[in-house]
Order: structure tokens, then sequence, then C-alpha cells
């Protein structure tokens, strides 16, 4: 077929194909990781679909260019593992370089190309990979599925690999490792060069090897966004860095700032006159800020009482047990510590906040004053809320940035905390008498607070409870709100007291029992009751005259989340899109945030890039001999694209479905992310091995028949999965995490392995048909993939993650109706 | 005048350059240096001219704003002396040089430090907010750029600015001297606790991001007096918290939305 020169070995490198797979996986979650950091997390999706891009490219590049590559199989493999170890590093400090502010994506248009440029320039490391994979595929195409298999095994374990090294490393070192790894990869397969190329290619890898090891680690700083909480904070005067420390999940940096205190009091009341104590600042991953409050003693905290989130304190007389869920910095232990409860659990997720104040700055905090009667968990809401317990009180919140201040750039982060089954969990904690309090930053115009109300009365409803009406108290502050829900009605008496605690307060009433208009609106003046008039609407709307559906009729998204659905900060509806956008000057944009965009933006970008790259290489082989067979074969063409095109976009669809639910079970959307890609490569990976032995033995064409087969099982289990996966999930959240990451694999571990069966059994087809073909199928997959990562998004937000994996399955029917290639 | 002359300039610029071109073969060298400075000076009227019709032209994209969402502003324009002061101040001066083709247009900037100059039509919408008035006096916390104060300073008695990052504070403060603003006075403290030596004011502006509205403020504004709080990220649109205290002293905010917004009538 190929005329191939140098010493032809037997043998594909496998150990570079490994690592090389394993060092990529690796850097496309350090990118994730990275962006993160220096703007802010909506980046990830582009990473992901960068990764792809880079894949699907270099599919377009091999078809055009296979001849002459694959006669130098040796040295262009070589070289680009080394290109692969010298652009991570590189195209990470070129990106760096460019003035990129994600902010001002909304009024200035260089912005957009300097976000393009970045793509570009991240593209060029997965790239070189790809080249280095797809180019072994076709040289050793009688062992397709052992490369696939050992590619996918490589990724798999570079997903846990780097976990492991952010434990210990910051990402600014691992870039530098997995540059090294590159290029140690051209190494294990230098055995193969033949006699005169062996010093020049010695030379290069010494030199590279050098190159990244010399780099400054200047150059690599990291130079997070100057409009993220962290940076701005340390321009004050005399503010400073007192502690940083980086881990997988995130990086948490504590500043002071002796000369402009910080005094947070989220949405404090203007009648107090209590002074806040001397705080520190936490900041992750450089956005997101909380305080630690430093206490001498209890009179430091009387700040507390004259929050919004003071009021269940003041409903409950003989509150004994108290459960504060997501504790961050321990402001709501605090809180409670000043009003007297004896016993406070607290439930946080992310170990390093709480290390912050039960070890480093515990003095600061006065930990050894309330030890005694705090107890601190390391999980999430949901997974605590999974086990029993009588609570007089569970409360919640404030957390993070506040809603005004994040720009919708938490868009399209799923959060699991806020759904109808989460709130519906939390309120089984309660004792009969007990209160469940939540408080959230408010918006302009108002959108997370009216979300949580709807999403309330609906967990409400699903618990039995047939009246909220009279279980529900609901005020405000200037930028904050305080929901409160009882499993039976409130008393005469907490009634009263809650127009006490808010009149004395300057707080508005939202939602009372025996409410009126004239109660609402009195201090914090909104343009329109927006709170009373929803709390209103969705409450009558179960009477038997409904009034104006409130929720269909607001411009935004505030119907209830769901674990299938868990969007909460998402509040875009496209029924509202022409309404913005003929607001004068950017303010509609602004209301639509920039989460959405980036995400529209880059599926724009990635379709035009999809289309480019499988379109381009067709072109070009016209003008290149082919164009005759092409041609001929225009029939099966067109099904080579469908079949590569379903197979890819269902992969990443599930894929990504998975990777929901492991974040409801892992609780750590990192975590859930590294476990998800670990298992469904290792898992796929072995699925291709087994096509291996498979095709060792069997017929060639015995392979629709297999493909047919593949197909069918993975629509059986996806079907399947949707049915149990919701029960199932419940009973592993409250699970030790060890159990629970070990069920994750166990869950991933058969769909994934006959997922990785049509791609190489596809392949085979090609091989055996059409193998100028192969490269031009790789690139379609790979950009199939890279619409895949964006859409399924896109889709979640409407259609949920069930109805993504319903998707999925129809995809693979239409690839297994494709297979005649 | 010096306007009429320049734009005479600036329009035979073609056929001066032309002429200047052929008078230059033959002159000595001391009217060659007389002749640059003329030169400079004509450019620079030329450039000069050329903002003030930006700023003619910014100020109609405000009023245009205003119209559009004068049913929700309840009234169809800005006070007028607010639009003179819009049109006085040389935005410009305010933003970084490499921004200054951009400085009237209708959008935030960026000014370094993380910090941006506030788009145009928010500026005069917070000074019309505050109703100022001659003999007043304004504090600001957070001076930034300076342009708000600068617009204030045209409008009220005294400005005070406090700004917390120091580098920035220096340079706008070296600014407004250069700029002649010798009715505002700026420090770098802690805005929180306001400038008790200079209080009460009869109005404060609010940049600075804040969790809650300080009671120190709250206390250092007289009764009938007024304070604005623009809420929500740089480079959004923003919205604004408008604080009034009352004759007897009861505090109320109101919420300010520079955009025509309906919640409840459905279609459009």
């Amino acid at each position: 077929m190929f005329q191939l020169a140098g010493n032809r070995s037997a043998t594909p490198p496998l150990v570079s194909i490994f690592i090389l797979s394993a060092a990529a996986l690796a850097y496309e979650v350090l990118l994730i990781r990275l962006f993160s950091i220096i703007h802010w997390h909506h980046f990830a999706f582009m990473v992901i679909s960068i990764a792809l891009l880079g894949y699907g490219a270099s599919g377009s590049f091999i078809t055009v260019f296979r001849h002459r590559m694959l006669n130098n199989f040796d040295s262009v493999f070589i070289i680009n593992t080394v290109f692969f170890g010298l652009s991570a590093i590189a195209c990470f400090i070129a990106v760096q370089q460019l003035p990129f502010n994600a902010l001002e994506i909304l009024w200035d248009s260089s912005q957009w190309q300097r976000l393009l440029l970045s793509y570009l320039l991240l593209t060029l490391p997965f790239f070189f990979v790809a080249n280095a994979i797809a180019l072994t595929l076709m040289r050793y195409h009688n062992k397709i599925s052992l490369v696939y298999g050992v590619d996918l095994i490589g990724a798999g374990i570079g997903a846990i690999l780097v976990m492991l090294l952010l434990q210990y490393f910051t990402p600014v070192t691992i870039i530098r490792v997995l540059a090294i790894s590159g290029i140690t990869a051209g190494i294990f397969a230098f055995h193969n060069l033949a006699g005169v190329n062996r010093k020049l290619f010695a030379t290069l890898l010494l030199l590279s090897m050098l190159a990244v090891y010399l780099t400054p680690h200047k150059w690599l700083d990291l130079r997070p966004s100057e409009y993220k909480g962290l940076t701005q904070t340390l321009q004050m005067k005399e503010a400073s860095l007192l502690y940083s420390h980086s881990s997988p999940v995130s990086q948490t940096d504590v500043v002071q700032s002796p000369f402009i205190p910080f005094r947070n009091a989220p949405g404090m009341s203007l009648q107090s006159e209590a002074k806040t104590p001397e705080q520190l600042a936490v900041f992750r991953d450089g956005g997101e800020m909380t305080t630690i409050d430093h206490v001498t003693d209890i009179s430091a905290l009387e700040y507390h009482d004259f929050l919004s989130s003071a009021l269940p304190y003041h409903l409950h007389d003989s509150a004994e047990k108290l459960l504060i869920l997501s504790s961050a910095t321990g402001a709501a232990i605090l809180q409670a510590d000043y009003h007297e409860l004896p016993q406070i659990d607290a439930v946080e997720p992310d170990e390093q906040l709480s290390l912050l104040i039960t070890e480093r700055f515990a003095e600061y905090f006065g930990w050894h004053r309330i030890k005694h009667k705090v107890e601190i968990h390391t999980i999430a809401p949901r997974g605590f809320a999974a086990s029993d317990n009588d609570y007089d009180l569970v409360v919640m919140g404030p957390s993070g940035a506040s809603a005004g201040g994040s720009a919708g750039v938490y868009a399209l982060s799923t959060s699991y905390d806020y759904t109808v089954e989460a709130l519906q969990s939390y309120l089984e904690l309660l004792a009969d008498d007990g209160l469940l309090s939540i408080t959230m930053w408010t918006s302009t115009p108002e959108r997370g607070n009216l979300k949580l109300f709807t999403t309330a009365v609906a967990a409400m409803n699903n618990t039995g409870i047939s009246e909220p009406q009279n279980n529900i108290a609901w005020i405000r502050s200037w930028n904050t709100a305080t929901l409160i829900l009882k499993k039976t009605a409130l008393t005469a008496e907490q009634i009263k007291r809650v127009r006490e605690f808010s009149l004395s307060r300057s707080f508005d009433l939202a939602w009372l029992p025996g409410i009126t208009p004239n109660d609402v609106n009195q201090f914090q003046l909104l343009q329109e009751p927006v709170f009373y008039l929803a709390a209103r609407s969705v409450l009558q709307q179960q009477s038997p005259v409904p009034e104006y559906n409130f929720i269909e009729q607001y411009k935004f998204d505030i119907r209830p989340t769901t674990d299938n659905r868990p969007y909460f900060n998402n509040f875009f509806m496209w029924s509202s899109f022409d309404e913005f956008l003929a607001m004068p000057g950017q303010a509609g944009i602004s209301m639509i945030g920039v989460g959405y965009p980036t995400l529209l933006f880059t599926l724009v970008q990635a379709s035009m890039a999809a289309v480019v790259l499988i379109l381009l290489p067709l072109l070009l082989l016209r003008s290149v001999k082919v164009k005759t067979e092409i041609k001929r074969e225009a029939g099966k063409r067109k099904n080579i694209v469908i079949y590569f095109m379903a197979i890819g976009l269902a992969f990443l669809f599930i894929e990504i479905a998975f990777i929901q639910k492991f974040t409801l079970i892992l609780s750590q959307p990192l975590y859930a992310v590294a476990v998800a890609l670990c298992a469904f490569l290792i898992f796929s990976g072995c699925g291709s091995l087994y096509v291996q032995r498979l095709m060792e033995t069997a017929e060639s064409s015995v392979i629709p028949d297999l493909i047919r087969r593949s197909v069918i099982l993975i629509a059986v289990i996806v079907i399947l999965y949707i049915t149990v996966l919701p029960s199932l999930s419940s009973t592993i959240m409250a699970l030790p995490e060890t159990v629970r990451i070990i069920s994750a694999f166990i869950m991933a571990a058969p769909l994934a392995f006959v997922m990785g069966m049509p791609f190489p059994l596809g392949m085979a087809v090609l091989q055996q048909n059409h193998p100028h073909l192969m490269p031009w199928a790789w690139g379609i997959n790979g950009c199939a993939s890279v619409l895949s990562a964006v859409l399924a998004v896109l889709l979640a937000m409407e259609i949920g993650f069930s109805g993504i994996m319903l998707c999925a399955v129809i995809l693979y029917l239409i690839a297994w109706r494709s297979n005649r290639m | 005048m010096a306007i009429a002359v320049s734009i005479v300039i600036h329009r035979n610029s073609f056929l001066e350059f032309f002429s200047t071109g052929l008078y230059l073969i033959a002159m000595p060298a001391k009217h060659i240096f007389l002749l640059l400075i003329t030169q400079l000076l004509c450019v620079a009227n030329a450039v000069a001219d050329e903002y003030i019709l930006q700023r003619q032209q910014m100020i109609a994209e405000i009023e245009d704003d205003v119209e559009i969402t004068s049913k929700y502003l309840k009234k169809q324009s800005f006070d007028a002396s607010v639009m003179q002061a819009m049109q006085e101040v040389p935005r410009h001066e305010f933003v970084p040089p490499g921004r200054r083709t951009e400085a009237y247009e209708n959008r935030p900037l960026p000014i370094g430090h993380g910090q941006t100059i506030s788009q145009p039509y928010i500026v005069a919408l917070m000074t019309d907010l505050l109703a100022p008035e001659p003999g007043q006096s304004v504090l600001e916390i957070g001076t930034g750029s300076g342009y708000q104060a600068a617009v204030l300073s045209k409008l009220v008695a005294r400005v005070y600015s406090i700004e917390i990052i120091e580098p920035l504070g220096e340079v706008t403060s070296g600014l407004f001297k250069k700029l002649g603003y010798n009715n505002i006075e700026t420090r770098i403290a802690d805005g929180y606790d306001g400038w008790p030596q200079h209080a009460p004011f009869d109005s404060i502006v609010v940049t600075a991001a804040i969790s809650h509205i300080p009671p120190p403020l709250v206390k250092q504004l007289k009764k009938g007096g007024r304070m604005v709080i623009p809420v929500g990220t740089q480079f959004q649109t923003q919205y604004l918290t408008l604080v009034q205290k009352d004759m007897q002293g009861k505090v109320t905010s109101r919420q300010i939305l520079p955009v025509y917004f309906v919640p409840f009538t459905g279609g459009h």
C-alpha cells in the first residue's frame, strides 16, 4: 500500500503513545484549572473543544500529507512528540502575553480576535499529539485497536496522574513536567530511527529538554485577570498575601489588609451600630471572596445579628441542634455561636477552607473557644443530607460572589445544592418544628432568589406539604434575601417575630402568612416588588383560580432547578432574546451575561473549524489524483461522515452526562471530570483492545455484525442508566469518598467498554475499503467531539442530562444505519 | 475664535502641507523652528476640535438613551446643568493615552489597576440622581479615573474624593491639578469611614464594591441628602441604588435600572 522507508519496526511505539496520551490529557485538565485561575471557569468548555479541535485538524493535515509523513514515520513521530513538549509550554506563555480581557468581550471586538488567537495557539500541542497517534494508527494498520486501546488507557491514567500531581505541585510546575514527558515519549521512540538521523535527533531531543528545563519560571508565572477580586485586593495600600495553597480543586489565597480593613457583612442592616471585627479575606481561584473574622470575644460578633441570615435564630426559642450547609470560612458558625447554639454541625466540601479556620488561622478565628461544640464534615451538602437526623435549624449561605457581581460567568456551572431534590433532602433533615433557612445574594433585575423560591415551593410540594404558603417566610435586605421553610405552618408568634425582626432592621417582607401588598417594599424600594409578586403568583398557582403565571411571564428563566437540569445560575431564555438585543447600548447583552455568549461563540467557532477541517482535505484531495475514486464512492463517503460524526457526538454526550452524574455523586466537579474521563478512557481502551483480539481470530466479514451488536448494547445500557441512575445516585452519595469513587468507576465500566468498540471497528472497515480516508475519518470524529462538548451543555440547559443521553442513543442508532462504508 | 481658526486650518491642511513643503526649501533654521511650533499647535487644535465633536456626539447618544429609558427613569431628559458639565469635561484626559480614540464612546473603558472609567451615560445618570446644586459639598468613595469627580466639580462647590489604590489616587490627584480642578480634594484612605472632617455631605457617590451600605457614610449624609451606589461588575451596564435620607432622618434605598425592563408584560 504505502512505500515505507527506513527500518520498519514490527511493533508500534506503544510506550511513547501511552506517555503522549497521558501527557495530553493531563495538559487538558491542567488548562481547565489554569483558565479558572486566570479568567473564569466557563472557559473550561473552550479548553475541551480546543483539545478536540487539535485532533480534528491533525486528521485533515495527515489526509493531505500522509505519503510524505508515513515515508518518514519514525522521524515525523519524534518531531511531533518534541513539538508537543515545546508547544505545551510555549503556547501557554504566548497566550498569557495576549492582553485578553474576558469581561470586555461585550464591548470590544478585538477581544474576540484575542480569544480566537488563544484558542488556535492552544490547539497546537494537541495537534502534534494527534499527529503522532494518527500516524501510528495508519502505519500499524493491522494493530489499530491495540494502538487506539493504549492511547485511551494512557489518557485515562493521565487524568488520574494530573489529579495526584495537582495535590503536591503548582499548575505551573506541572506544565513543565508535561512538556518534559512529551519529549521523553520521543526518546522512547528513538531506537526505531535509522543510522543517519540518530545523531541529529539525539541533539534535537537534548536541546528541547534543555529548553524546557531552562525556561525561566517568571515567564510561566500566572497572570490572573486584573479584574478578579484577588488581583484588585492586592493593589490596596498595604494589602499582602498571607498564605496560598493550590489543590486539584481550587487555589486558596488568604489576604490581610491593615490599612483598608475588609468589612464583609452581607446586607447588614442600616440600623446597625455594630462594628465588623478585623477580617482576613479568603479567595478561591482568585475570584470568590469570603472572610475570616478575628474573634477576641463574643461581642465582636454582634454584627451577625444585623444580617438577614440571623432571622431563623429569632424564630426558634429552644433550638439546640444546628446544621450549616457549606460553612466555608466559618461566618455562619460564628453567627450560630453568637446566638448561643449548643451543638453545631457544619458541612464544607472544600477541606482547604475548613483547615484555614481549624488549623492555620485557628487562633485568629478563635477555634479553640468553640471547637467543643462544632464539628465540620468534609462533604458536599447533598452527601451529608443523605443521612438521617433531626435538626432544629438547617442554614445555608450566602456563599461566594454576589450574584450582582458575577457578570453571569457562573451561568454554565452546575450546582446540585439548590435543586428540588436538594431542598427536599434538606427538609427531611429537620425536626418537625425545625426551620430551613437559605440566604442568597440578590441581583438586579432579580433572578437567583426567585428561582430559589420556585424551587423551594416545588420541593415542598414533593414532600407532601399541601399549603406551603403558611410554611414560608421570606425577607430581604439591601443585597441579600433570606428564605425560611418549615415542614409545619409558622405559628402566630413566629409570624409576629418575623415582622419585628424585619421592622427593627429595615428589612423588607417578601412573603409571610397573612402578608398584604401594603406590607412590602418599604425600605429597599424595588421598581416593582418582584419578590412578593413572584411569591404570591407561585403560591396561588395551586389555588383553584390561579392569577397570571409569573414564572412564564418573567423575562428570565426562574423555573425550578432539578438534578436533571441543575443550571441554577443560568437565567437566559431565548424568548427574551429579541427584547434584550433591542436595549440601548450593551445593556441587553449584560442581561444575558457573558457565560452563555461565550459558549455560543465557542460553538460557532468550533462549527466553522469543523466544516473547514472536514471539507478542506476533500477539496485538496481532488487535486491529488484520488478525485475519481472519491467521486465514485460519493454514497459511501456520506456514510463515513455520518458514522464517524454520530459516534463522535454520542461518545461525548454520554461522557458529559456522566461527568454531571459524577459531580453529584463525588461532590467535586474536578474529581468528577477526572474520574469520568479516566473511567471512560480506560474502559473504552479495554473495549478497543478486545476488538483487536477479536479481529486477530475472526473473519473481517463479521465487522458489520460487531458494529450492530456493540451499538445496540450501548443503547440498552444507556436506557437502563437513564431509569436507574437517579435512585442509584442518592444511595451512593451517602457512602464514604473512596467507595463513591470506586462505585463511579464500576458504573462507567460496562458502558465505556462497549463504547470503545465502534470507532476501531469503523476504522477497520475503512482499512479494508478506503485506507486513504482513515485520517479523514479520524478528523471527522475529532471535529464531532469538538461540537459535542459545547452542544451537550447547550442542550442540557434545555432538555437535561437524561435528554442528552437519549440523543446519544439515537446517534448510535444512526451510526449503525450508516455502517456500510 | 481659536476653534474657528483651527477648523479652517484643518480643512485646508492639504494645501497648507503642500505650500509649507515648498517654503521650507528656502527657509532659515530659526524659521523652521517657529514653523514647527506653529504646526504642532495646529495639530493640537485640530485634535482638540475633534474631541469637541466627539463630545457633542456623546451628549447626543446620552440624550437618546435617556429618551429610550424615559418611561423608566420618569423624566424626559437629565438636568441641563448636568449635561452642560458632561459637555465641558474633557473625558479623553481621564483615559489612558492608548485609549483616547475610544474615550467618547458610550462604554466603560479600562484605566489600569483593574479599574474602569464608567460609561458616560451612567456617569450622567448618577450625577443627575444626586441632584447637585451650587454650594453643595459631595463625597466620592473611589476616585478611580477622576472623571466622575471632575463632572461633579463643575456643579457643586466642593468634591472630596477618596481612593484606596495609592498609585491610581496619586496619578488622578496630579491630573486634577494639571487640569485646574481646584475644588476637588483627594486622599488615599479607607472610604468606609467617610471623611468626618468635612461631613456632613449633601450627597455621596460610592463606586467601590461593598457588602453593605456603610453606616458611617449614612451618618455623614445630611438630612434630605442622597447617596448613589452602582451595583454590578465593571464592563456591565450597571444598576444603581439611590439611598435617600429624609428630613426626619429615615433612610430608604431605591433601585434604579438604567434600562427599560418590563417583567410582567409578557409578549414583546
